[in-house]
């Protein structure tokens, strides 16, 4: 049942960030507005612990980053704004095909899961 | 948590964006405009945005409103053309500072901006749908 959790977690980062990226887009003219994002790998990351049954296996200990907003520095423009729009498009294009592969994966899985309870 | 949080967001721009493509609609119709009700030549209008959050939890997600309308201070153009009603006495007239150009890539910007946030709206729409497909069939 593993991977019913990580899959719910993949959804809920996609999730996430299609709002943090819907904002960015949103405020792409709003002065003094930065763009923002999250640390999408390493929240993965954290929620995706591997399984080990020696201490020699590879873990992921150490990996301690909660799902991080990082804000970005950069000034491109007088108004202190600094979103590039057609990046956070594609960015968000980007993250709602991973949420859609996501569903598409659980779905397969719960098709499975009927399929052997049908037997 | 709200769930449509982020339709509210887009639908924010969406009702930005238009309200600032109203104002331009303005500056543009009114770019021969000598007399206004406040008295001397129109000035030309500019929206303030201004980000306001919506939700903290689990990240903080920000939709966008209009604060301010405010009224460009730039100098007037004056132009020589004696036959003016409203030329003085050497002949020129106080025009109003809007510059065309720079309404029509305002306006291109607002527009670009529009269709963006209209993008978002559909990409979030799909989602949802998408999520409620789990477990159907």
């Amino acid at each position: 049942m593993d991977s019913f959790r990580s899959l719910e977690q993949l959804i809920r980062y996609t999730n996430i960030r299609h709002g943090i990226l819907a904002s960015n887009i949103a405020n792409a003219d709003t002065p003094n507005y930065k763009a923002k994002d999250i640390n999408f790998k390493l929240a993965l990351d954290n929620e995706l612990l591997l399984t080990t049954t020696s201490d020699k296996h590879m873990n992921n200990a150490g990996n301690n980053s909660t799902n991080e907003v990082i804000i970005k520095e950069a000034d491109n423009w007088e108004d202190k704004n600094n979103v590039e729009i057609d990046m956070e498009v594609a960015k968000m294009t980007e993250n709602a095909m991973l949420f859609q592969a996501g569903i598409s994966l659980l779905q397969s899985k719960i098709k499975m899961y009927k399929s052997a309870l049908r037997r | 948590m709200d769930t449509f949080a982020v339709l509210k967001i887009s639908a924010s721009a969406l009702d930005a964006q238009k309200k600032r493509m109203n104002v331009i609609a303005s500056n543009m119709a009114n770019v021969h405009s000598t007399r206004t009700e406040e008295g001397g030549p129109y000035r030309r209008k500019d929206v303030v945005f201004s980000s306001v959050l919506m939700e903290q939890n689990p990240a903080p997600l920000e939709g966008v409103r209009i604060v301010d309308i405010a009224t460009d201070n730039s100098p007037m153009k004056t132009v020589f053309d004696p036959g003016h009603p409203d030329a003085d006495k050497e002949g020129f007239v106080t025009m109003p500072n809007v510059n065309v150009i720079e309404e029509m890539v305002n306006m291109m910007m607002a527009l670009r901006a529009y269709e963006a946030s209209v993008s978002v709206f559909n990409i979030s729409k799909t989602m949802f749908m998408k999520t409620l497909e789990i477990g159907r069939q």
